[in-house]
Formats: structure tokens, sequence, C-alpha cells
């Protein structure tokens, strides 16, 4: 692990050297692209991004919980979770023979 | 929706060539994978953070014919949903 993290700033200027649009111009596309995946996770529960994976959202049931600080029972809702699953593709670059 | 309604959703919404469209999605998702490739984390604020999990090869055993097999070592990218996605979707 080389400790780097990537940030939306990285992405934003890895596609600013790809195109011939300003920087400002391209923050702008990359915040639209984001809400665009984000509605179609919230509106298809699923999101396909061949060669890298797929976003999938999906139900999870009202469970009962335990505050461990207070030890009170709640119940804890029904709520939906978003999952990443890779692709084969991808799957195979991360794990070259 | 897949990758080509989301470049044609992107092109539509900002008045774009679906070229150029295709462009800015293909190197957004190669900027992630990349990182991710070198073992870099991700972290895109209000929607999520990748980060890689290397697993350990082993033996293990077919637990049908009893038969032994090498897993070999793997690296998974794990996806850690941010605070907005969690929120949106649950609105």
């Amino acid at each position: 692990m080389s400790g780097k993290t990537l940030t939306k700033a990285d992405i934003v200027d890895y596609i600013y050297e790809k195109t011939e649009r300003n920087r400002a111009e391209v923050k702008v596309l990359v915040d639209h692209l984001l809400d665009i995946m984000k509605q179609s996770i919230k509106k298809d529960d699923a999101l396909l991004v061949s060669g890298f994976g797929k976003f999938e959202s999906y139900d999870k049931k009202a469970r009962k919980g335990r505050n461990p600080q207070t030890n009170k029972s709640i119940v804890l809702p029904p709520r939906k979770v978003v999952v990443f699953r890779l692709s084969r593709k991808f799957r195979a670059e991360l794990n070259p023979e | 929706m897949n990758k080509s309604e989301l470049i044609k959703n992107l092109a539509e919404a900002r008045d774009l060539h679906v070229d150029e469209a295709s462009d800015i999605v293909n190197a957004f998702v190669e900027s992630i994978k990349q990182a991710l490739v070198n073992d870099d984390r991700v972290e895109i604020r209000g929607f999520g953070s990748f980060k890689i999990k290397s697993y350990k090869g082993y033996t293990g055993r077919n637990p049908k014919s009893g038969d032994v097999v090498t897993v070999a070592p793997k690296k998974l990218p794990f996806f850690r949903p941010g605070k907005e996605l969690k929120e949106f979707i649950n609105q």
C-alpha cells in the first residue's frame, strides 16, 4: 500500500489533461456525472459500468439492534444499502497472472 | 443504467457531443481504476470511497468432492458509500 488517496480534485486533473476544457468546466462536469450516477443507483437500483463494475442498491429489513453504550435495544429501520461488485475484467486487471 | 446510457445522459444534461461525454466518463473510470491498481485509496466526497483489500492465498477443499484446491492470493476493491449517497438513496 502506497498510502496515497485519489480525490475528486485528482480525478478532475486527470480528465482535464485529456480534454480541451478548463479545470472549472471539468469540475462541473464531474459533479454532474456523479449526480447522474447517484440518481441512476436510486432510480434503477443498479448502475453498470462495463470494465469496472456494478453499483447495486438493495433493501435491508428492519432489525433489532442495541446501543452498545447504553445497552438499550432499538429497532433499526429498514433501509437501502449500496454495494459495488467488480467486473471480471477489472478483477483480472487487479490480479495479473 | 449502463455506461453508454450514463454517457448519453451526461451529454444531454450538459449539451456536450457524445464523443466528448464518452471521453470524460472513460477518463473518470480510468483514473479510479489506475489508482486502485496501484493500491491507492479513492475518496469521492458525497459519493463514496474505494479501497483495496489483499487476501492471502490458501489451500482449501472442495466441500463436495473433497479435492484440495489452491486459492491464489488476490486483491479485491471495496466500496463504502458516502453519507450523502446513503441519505439520497433512502430519501
